[in-house]
């Protein structure tokens, strides 16, 4: 029996994500930007190529500061501020608007098991 | 006491002349990459035609695959320079320091004492580092015969690969650079003690000379070095340094003859801008654990194992080699180690080991540090399992290492209740069940393998012989009274500890051994201090002990420039 490995276990990021499916229409996934009306310039710009959306402009909408002080109770810990990044974990690095989210700390943390939405 | 150099002769010596032979450069992968259709090996005419034979011909992107087709040097092609234009603004200092860790902070700060302008730019949003012990050595409570005879020891370990020179600089400087991080880092309200010799006890004699040591310890856990490193910049900026974070340096501003004059950095609003530095800059990055090409590349042993940093994407190493810098040969140096999931002083005894199926596969009396060797496949990616049963206390009393009793064990038992004390506790893995099935569960073995591997040892043991592995009889201890317990260690890949071509005031070296102006090199970006398969374990806290003392000593080099 072999193991498959994700390649996120070996801590390589995100690289090459999105090189393939440029421009494809992307999977809606339910999401509550679209339900709150939030457009797709609003993450993307205006460039009119979508791409890897920047940190920043998440913060734009979500105050990382804000945010962690509402998951303060999260168990078996707080997402939102970590030993590793403080405030500042990249938030595409789990929550995805176009696929399912995923959960960066689990590999190396294997009790880590909260649910990303 | 110091470390004069003995009688050099004529030209770079040996370390250095292998690095330039058999080393990968900008100019001997462009010479040749320029040179026709024939498969041209990177490692250029005179390298063994395996060795040759490993790369094919670099494409015109300038991508160098090896034969297998798994490694491919992405990072090779130099980016465009980014215009003037694109930068946002410019800031000049006297030095400017890339990465703020365990050789970062410490260059910084020397820098800042010794009258210069230092800037730092860090990708991370603050000093980040890892790990708690970081070691030097007490040149007044040694005897000069006792630091050469570790010296040697360091090179052995190092399977004679090597800058002996380096060694010799780390171990003639090490005790007043760590007594000044102690010191320092204090200052900025770091919780940090010197443990001193008694840290050190299977060196206290080498080759029957005395030796002790200064033995910083930044902890205990969750504590550690990244927090000491963030109390030591708080020193750092009180001397007048200052520290950009978010800030990852994109690129190296060179002048026309290839000096490096600073670094374009990215914010976080996405824009660049220029770090001029008058006197030189300092890359301290860290390692590459987290880039796959040059992971695969350089050190594939570790392919299918664990990482336990993240973003040390080798930044720096791609800086260099842009800037003409030249990598040690292929087959880097790797630091893999689990001292969390049980108690570190129990991670060497020689009890039963089984891999990730429950197989047994190793004489156990080799240690941990070094069982990364026998578990690099992708099905075992570094797990085993330590078993032993409800007697370890009167069966390993003897043993090597440190025995915890049954209640602090606890500690490092997920299962149990209660606050943990000076552990991670999201780390620690270790288990006590009442049947061995029961355990196979919680280690995640196979329990049916795991009952068969205990079995057979049983009789191995009964014996008085290990027939299977040949370990020597004085460790073998049969499993037979509940409760049993294990502890699953991983050991995944904490550093990789090879770096890129420098001189002795750690001054990058291009292709034809001549200084780069202007771009210096530290922590475990600088090479020639290691060379073994396995980073060595003679010295606890020999790596951030010699982080600490090339920023220091570099740091200070520059300012003076
Ligand atoms: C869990 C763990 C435990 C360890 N325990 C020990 C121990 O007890 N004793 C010991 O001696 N060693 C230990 N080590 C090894 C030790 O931590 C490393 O060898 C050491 O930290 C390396 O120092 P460095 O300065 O080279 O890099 P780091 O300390 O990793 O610092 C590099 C810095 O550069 C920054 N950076 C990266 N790229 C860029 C860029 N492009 N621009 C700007 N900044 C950048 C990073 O954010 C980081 O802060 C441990 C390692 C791990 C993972
Ligand atoms: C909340 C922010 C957000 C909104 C709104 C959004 N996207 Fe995205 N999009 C992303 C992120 C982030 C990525 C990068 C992939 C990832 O991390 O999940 C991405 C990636 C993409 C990609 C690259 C392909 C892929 O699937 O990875 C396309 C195409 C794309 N988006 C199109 C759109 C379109 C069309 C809309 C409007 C219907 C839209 N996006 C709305 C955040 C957003
Ligand atoms: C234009 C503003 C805007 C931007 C930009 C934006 N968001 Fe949001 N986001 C919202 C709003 C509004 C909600 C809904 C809040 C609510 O209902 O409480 C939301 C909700 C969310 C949620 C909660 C979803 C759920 O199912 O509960 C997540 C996660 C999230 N955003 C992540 C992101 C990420 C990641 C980015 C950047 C890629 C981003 N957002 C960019 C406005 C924004
Ligand atoms: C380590 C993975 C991770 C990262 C990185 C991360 N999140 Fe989350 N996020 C989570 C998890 C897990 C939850 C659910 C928390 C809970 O159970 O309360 C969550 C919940 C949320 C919610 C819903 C919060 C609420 O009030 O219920 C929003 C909005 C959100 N995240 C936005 C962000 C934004 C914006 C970022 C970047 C600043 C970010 N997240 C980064 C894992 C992450
Ligand atoms: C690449 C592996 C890796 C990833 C991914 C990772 N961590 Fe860690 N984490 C570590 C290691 C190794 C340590 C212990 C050493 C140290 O300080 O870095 C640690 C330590 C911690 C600690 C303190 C340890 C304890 O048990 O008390 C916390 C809390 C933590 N991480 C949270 C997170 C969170 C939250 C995430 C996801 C955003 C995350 N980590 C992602 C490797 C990782």
């Amino acid at each position: 029996m072999t193991i498959h490995i994700p390649s996120r276990i070996l801590g390589f990021g995100l690289a090459g994500l999105l090189a393939a499916s440029l421009g494809a229409a992307p999977a809606a996934r339910t999401s509550k930007h679209a339900a709150r009306g939030v457009t797709c310039v609003q993450c993307h710009g205006k460039s009119g190529k979508p791409a890897a959306v920047p940190f920043r402009q998440c913060q734009g909408c979500h105050d990382p500061a804000d945010l962690a002080a509402r998951t303060t109770q999260a168990k078996p810990t707080n997402p939102h501020q970590n030993r590793h990044y403080g405030t500042q974990t990249d938030c595409t690095r789990c929550h995805h608007e176009h696929k399912a989210s995923e959960n960066l700390c689990l590999p190396c943390h294997t009790r880590f098991t909260f649910k990303v939405p | 006491m110091s470390d004069e150099p003995r009688e050099e002769g004529q030209g770079p010596d040996a370390y250095t002349r292998r690095v330039l032979e058999q080393g990968l450069s900008r100019r001997s992968f462009l010479g040749r990459a320029a040179g026709g259709a024939a498969a041209v090996g990177l490692f250029g005419m005179g390298a063994s035609p395996a060795l040759a034979a490993a790369v094919k011909e670099p494409k015109a992107e300038g991508f160098a695959t090896s034969t297998d087709g798994g490694a491919t040097l992405t990072f090779l092609p130099k980016p465009k320079p980014i215009r003037d234009r694109e930068i946002s603004e410019t800031l000049t200092f006297d030095v400017v320091v890339v990465g703020a860790g365990a050789s970062g902070v410490p260059a910084a700060l020397s820098a800042a004492e010794h009258g210069a302008k230092v800037a730092v730019v860090q990708k991370a949003p603050f000093a980040l580092s890892q790990g708690n012990t970081g070691s030097g050595i007490d040149l007044a409570a040694s005897e000069k015969a006792g630091v050469e005879a570790l010296v040697a020891r360091l090179i052995a370990d190092s399977n004679h690969r090597c800058d002996p020179k380096l060694i010799r600089q780390w171990a003639y400087h090490s005790g007043e650079a760590v007594r000044w991080v102690i010191d320092r880092a204090k200052q900025g309200g770091a919780t940090v003690v010197d443990q001193g010799s008694p840290a050190q006890r299977a060196i206290l004699k080498v080759n029957g000379y005395s030796m002790g040591y200064v033995t910083s310890f930044f902890g205990p856990k969750p504590y550690t070095t990244g927090d000491g490193m963030r109390a030591l910049a708080k020193t750092a900026e009180k001397a007048g340094v200052k520290f950009f974070f978010q800030m990852p340096a994109v690129q190296l501003v060179q002048g026309r003859s290839g000096e490096v004059q600073g670094v374009i950095a990215r914010g976080h609003d996405g824009k660049y801008r220029k770090f001029l530095a008058k006197k030189g800059v300092i890359l301290a990055t860290g390692d590459y654990q987290n880039n796959r090409a040059m992971s695969d590349y350089f050190i594939p042993d570790v392919k299918h194992l664990e990482r336990k940093q993240m973003d040390r994407t080798g930044d720096g190493f791609a800086l260099a080699y842009w800037a003409g810098g030249v990598f040690e040969p292929i087959g880097h140096t790797k630091m893999l180690h689990d001292f969390d999931a049980g108690p570190a002083s129990m991670c060497d005894m020689p009890f039963l080991a089984v891999d990730r199926k429950g197989r047994r596969f190793v004489n156990e009396t080799v240690e941990m540090s070094l069982l990364n060797n026998y578990l690099k496949d992708a099905e075992n990616a570094g797990h085993y399992s330590q078993v032993f049963d409800a007697d370890y206390m009167t069966q390993a009393a003897t043993w090597p290492g440190k025995l915890v009793p049954p209640d602090g064990l606890k500690n490092y038992m997920p299962d149990e209740p209660g606050p943990k004390k000076g552990v991670f506790e999201s780390q620690v893995n270790t288990h006590k069940a009442g049947t061995l099935e029961e355990l196979a569960r919680k280690l995640e073995v196979d329990p049916a393998t795991l009952v068969a591997t205990v079995r057979r040892y049983n009789e191995v043991v009964a014996s008085g012989k290990d027939s299977d592995f040949g370990k020597p009889a004085s460790f073998l201890a049969p499993i037979l009274k509940a409760p049993f317990y294990g502890i699953h260690r991983r050991v995944r890949v904490s550093a990789i500890c090879s770096g890129m071509l420098v001189d002795e005031h750690h001054q990058a070296l291009n292709a034809d051994g001549k200084p780069i102006k202007g771009l210096f090199l530290v922590g475990n970006l600088g090479g020639g201090f290691y060379g073994g398969v396995d980073y060595p374990l003679t010295v606890f806290g020999l790596s951030l002990g010699r982080c600490y003392t090339f920023g220091y000593l570099t740091g200070r080099h520059v300012a003076r420039l």
